[in-house]
């Protein structure tokens, strides 16, 4: 230690960031989303418990973004551009009620099934739900933390839904098995719908689809550290 | 925003000086932020801006802070013994010492100094964002820290040998 030391490097080092303790990234999680819920709960307080703590009235910034995203939705429909093949059309179709079931799962205060940051609790809850079992990885150290699973239905088929935060957007990754419904693919490629980023692979038998109105690049990204992260 | 939490309770938790403290400001501050993000401009500012307002609810709660406030002073730092390195087996022991050292250093900076510094250290701020969080001019901001970076250096003359001070 005698050796001339750089300022800065001693103290970073004497100095750890201290990460926000389970508790308080849960509470704040579920705060957002409950910011997410309609106007009605909205007024009627939906009054979360602060962990340990007092109570307090939740705002609504998200229902705001939920109305936007609405608003979205309305321009659907069939008034899609360049729809010129069956396949198109199919795929068309399976995107549109992706991206409904994405809007839907902010609006309807139904985000979530399972609530939890636990990769080793969200997991377990899709068995005896679904016939398949979704890969579940914990992502929060690249961006993404776990926020549940849920469970949808696609075009009729039972679909597990695992649900992903990036900032302040969450993203809805649509997962089932191959040559369940239509309009589907094993090439990788990426849609946007009406603000909606969309990002669609197949890998082991499955299909993806992962959802959000994060932009394009963080969907990118999201798609790579889920693909990647063993 | 919640990508922001961790940034938010790491600097709570150096200017509260104790968990039960960090944990009020950091969800009061999450709870203003829901409140209030509409009027952010940009996804940018984010971060920044929860730390601002993070940083508001600490000095809130300063008034409960001192009866709480896990302070380690100075003359606490266990004595640090140089040792050449021919002998440097101890090595990790010595880091320990040195970072008790820089610690109590740092502890004995006023608030402003403190949170200067941490926040460009530990929170790799920019100049810009400091003196947006801390709700001064630039200058302050610059001026702070080299005060900050020279008096921890003070502290440490004689146990370490600080290189670059700038």
């Amino acid at each position: 230690m005698t050796d001339e030391q750089d300022l800065g490097t001693l103290i970073r080092d004497a100095l750890p960031a201290h990460p926000a303790p389970r508790a308080l990234q849960d509470w704040a999680l579920a705060q957002a989303r409950a910011q997410s819920a309609s106007p009605e709960s909205a007024a009627e307080g939906a009054i979360l418990a602060r962990p340990g703590r007092t109570t307090r009235n939740a705002g609504r910034w998200l229902y705001a973004a939920g109305l936007v995203a609405a608003a979205a939705l309305g321009f659907s429909g069939q008034q899609l551009a360049g729809v010129r093949t069956r396949a198109n059309r199919e795929r068309t179709e399976l995107v549109s009620q992706l991206v409904d079931t994405h809007v839907r799962s902010l609006l309807a205060e139904h985000l979530t099934d399972v609530l939890s940051t636990d990769q080793h609790t969200v997991k377990p809850w899709f068995a005896g739900k679904t016939p398949f079992a979704p890969t579940v990885v914990e992502l929060s150290s690249l961006g993404f933390p776990l926020v549940g699973g849920r469970l949808d239905y696609v075009q009729g088929h039972e679909v597990a839904t695992l649900v992903y935060g990036r900032r302040k957007h969450f993203i809805n990754l649509f997962v089932w098995p191959s040559n369940a419904t239509t309009g589907e693919s094993n090439d990788a490629f990426a849609e946007a719908y009406h603000g909606f980023t969309l990002r669609h692979w197949a890998s082991g038998g499955m299909q993806f689809w992962a959802v959000s109105d994060a932009a394009a690049s963080e969907v990118e990204a999201f798609q790579h550290a889920y693909t990647t992260t063993p | 925003m919640l990508p922001h939490l961790d940034a938010a309770y790491t600097l709570a938790r150096y200017l509260t000086r104790n968990t039960v403290d960090a944990d009020d400001a950091v969800q009061e501050g999450v709870l203003r932020a829901l409140r209030y993000q509409h009027t952010l401009r940009s996804d940018a500012d984010a971060r920044a801006w929860l730390l601002a307002i993070v940083r508001r609810q600490c000095y809130d709660l300063r008034g409960t802070w001192h009866a709480r406030a896990e302070v380690v002073s100075y003359e606490d730092a266990p004595p640090l013994t140089l040792v050449d390195h021919g002998e440097s087996a101890d090595v990790a022991m010595q880091r320990k010492q040195v970072r008790a050292h820089v610690q109590s250093a740092i502890d004995t900076l006023s608030d402003h100094l403190r949170e200067t510094l941490i926040l460009r250290e530990v929170q790799q701020c920019s100049y810009e964002e400091i003196a947006m969080i801390t709700e001064v001019p630039l200058g302050t901001v610059m001026s702070r820290l080299s005060r900050a970076r020279a008096r921890v250096a003070e502290r440490l003359r004689g146990i370490v040998d600080v290189g670059d001070l700038s």
